[in-house]
């Protein structure tokens, strides 16, 4: 089988001159904060594609720092959260909605958007045919909807383990945005075989947790600069065209007492600016997809006309 | 592609709480309000650990964080280690002299008997003695056997308890790792404590086929280990963060109920003569506050049986 040289999701679009985003109240910024909210599986299934831990089973030191989220972090992080009025956009696997209900419920005391980040962190979508895929999006849709009585508008493939077509049936089983492509400052509509509308929506991974804290050990006391220098440029950028500046956290990193001060700082930075829409993902997507999305499709067609013969 | 069998969407976990049943669901928010004994809000628990590690450890399946990191025979990362226990360690007593801290020291039981001078004076500070495995060669993981482990864990014990005369209440697994059996085979060896797990910042109750551990919050985020030793930032960043931490849990501690700093501390690591003046710093500052003092593992894990809060 003859593995696919590109994702195939997204046509070309030049950061310039591009049509103007106006965010509701004259915003220069969208700015969304992305809790993960997860389980890992002590003993998962084993995936053909990757080793789901990092050390024999049980590999209990990976397990309980993923867990101290849950049992700590996530109210350390949303008691600061809610100071800030600051909503978050839960990337969720929703078997997170019968392990810790609790958590859930405070989540919907907040007023946070519940979306799907699958079903476990250590059940991937790798290897699965699209029928499987679509099991999975339906059994989040309704677990979300049982839990919390909200709709399931948006999507980040669990463990980012999205197959070739994944965004194809996102659209297809009605997703309205997600969360898988890297590729810009801005939303922008997504390419798939359906004729269901899917907008992606900014998930900084230059902001993440994950990649900051573990991947490249970078200091607490850097990881506040990077946010605050990603979202000076796009604040001063978002004068042109609206841009998005999303924070992706992990309440076991983030809650840590060593890291909460970065959140601390960077909501209180961020909420003192004037031109900024704090927003969700749903809000986000809904926003672009009403007043925009049409705009974008017909000012790209140009640029891609010849690549697509 | 391998395909994805149907077994792959049943959750037979699935369900209120944990996916095993070594300890129940706890929100840290939902513990009340308490005091530790003297009135303090917090505790530092200072763990000192001290490590041997041979020159032909095995890397593999668990290299633990000070491991060979060069070809055999590396006399570099042998002695570099080594060095915490002759250089480090008294460099370490003077500063937690200073401030009256007895730590837990968490010994590789061969230290005991190859050092007995180290021992005793550990012992001259009545610092509190725990096990924390053989040697750093010796690691306890899923790969060995029941009766292997076992073996090690009862050498552990049994070496540290005849030598200090203390109980040995207390078990480290070197690195963080555990086989499914760990907790099991320390509580059988009597232990009453573990401190391996890194899911909370308070003491919780921890099953085992032997009874009831207590898991203490040892932090492996906020260890040197893994600040110096894994991720090689600058000891002003260790700083940085340990101040950090001790901010957020004072400040806990007084509104929300008591709470443990646990300092998780090597002296192959934070005991360069380039390094312990940020632990000085940092120590000078949190005991010079009020309702901050300083306990041993079994002490605070004495204290927190006491207080009834496991449910």
């Amino acid at each position: 089988m003859a593995l696919w040289r590109e994702p195939y999701s997204y046509d070309f679009a030049p950061y310039a001159d591009r049509p103007r985003i106006e965010w509701p109240n004259g915003a220069q910024i969208a700015f969304w904060v992305a809790p993960n909210i997860e389980f890992y599986e002590l003993a998962p299934p084993p995936s053909p594609t990757r080793e789901v831990w990092y050390r024999p089973e049980p590999d209990i030191l990976n397990y309980s720092m993923r867990d101290y989220g849950n049992r700590v972090g996530f109210d350390r992080m949303a008691d600061v959260m809610a100071r800030y009025g600051v909503r978050g956009s839960v990337s969720l696997n929703v078997a997170v909605c019968d392990h810790f209900p609790e958590i859930i419920e405070r989540c919907c005391e907040l007023e946070w958007e519940l979306f799907s980040h699958g079903v476990y962190n250590t059940r991937y979508l790798y290897n699965m045919t699209e029928d499987q895929q679509r099991e999975i999006i339906r059994h989040a849709r309704e677990t979300i909807k049982r839990a919390s009585g909200q709709e399931l508008d948006g999507w980040l493939s669990p463990a980012i383990s999205n197959g070739e077509t994944t965004q194809d049936l996102l659209a297809e089983e009605g997703i309205k945005y997600t969360l898988d492509l890297f590729h810009d400052d801005q939303p922008m509509p997504v390419k798939t075989r359906s004729s269901n509308r899917l907008v992606s929506v900014p998930y900084m991974m230059e902001c993440n947790d994950v990649p900051v804290l573990n991947f490249k050990n970078i200091s607490p006391r850097n990881y506040i600069e990077i946010i605050k220098m990603n979202f000076d440029r796009l604040y001063a950028e978002g004068e042109k065209s609206g841009t998005v500046m999303c924070v992706p956290l992990h309440p076991y990193l983030i809650g840590q007492p060593h890291r909460l001060s970065i959140l601390d700082e960077a909501l209180d930075y961020v909420t003192s600016h004037d031109k900024v829409w704090l927003a969700t993902g749903r809000e986000i997507a809904a926003h672009f997809e009403a007043n925009f999305y049409d705009a974008y499709v017909d000012w790209m067609g140009p640029f891609n006309a010849e690549a697509q013969q | 592609m391998s395909a994805i069998p149907d077994s792959y969407f049943d959750y037979p976990l699935r369900g209120k709480g944990y996916d095993h049943d070594r300890y129940t669901a706890r929100y840290l928010r939902d513990l009340p309000m308490f005091e530790w004994d003297g009135g303090d809000t917090l505790k530092l628990w200072v763990c000192v650990h001290l490590e041997h590690f041979p020159m032909d450890m095995p890397a593999s399946p668990v290299k633990p964080i000070g491991g060979m990191d060069r070809p055999y025979p590396s006399v570099w990362d042998f002695s570099t280690r080594d060095y915490g226990s002759r250089v480090g360690i008294y460099r370490l007593f003077d500063v937690l002299d200073r401030y009256g801290i007895r730590a837990t020291a968490a010994m590789n039981s061969v230290l005991a008997t190859r050092y007995p001078t180290l021992m005793d004076d550990i012992l001259k500070r009545d610092w509190e003695v725990a096990a924390a495995g053989v040697d750093m060669g010796h690691l306890h993981h899923s790969q060995l056997s029941e009766d292997e482990e076992a073996a090690l864990v009862g050498e552990s014990f049994d070496t540290l308890r005849k030598v200090s005369g203390q109980g040995v209440t207390g078990w480290h697994s070197p690195a963080h790792s555990q086989s499914a059996a760990t907790p099991d085979l320390v509580a059988e060896a009597g232990a009453k404590y573990i401190c391996d797990w890194i899911n909370d910042d308070m003491p919780y109750a921890f099953k085992t086929r032997a009874g009831t551990l207590t898991q203490m919050p040892l932090s492996y985020d906020l260890s040197d280990h893994k600040i110096i030793g894994l991720q090689n930032m600058p000891i002003g960043d260790y700083e940085y963060q340990l101040g950090a931490a001790f901010d957020v849990l004072r400040d806990e501690s007084r509104t929300r109920g008591g709470r443990i700093l646990s300092m998780s501390l090597s002296p192959w690591a934070i005991a360069q003569p380039g390094r312990i003046g940020a632990l000085e710093r940092l120590l000078s500052r949190f005991m010079n506050e009020t309702g901050v003092g300083s306990a041993t593992g079994e002490d605070l894990r004495a204290q927190w049986v006491a207080l009834g809060l496991d449910g």
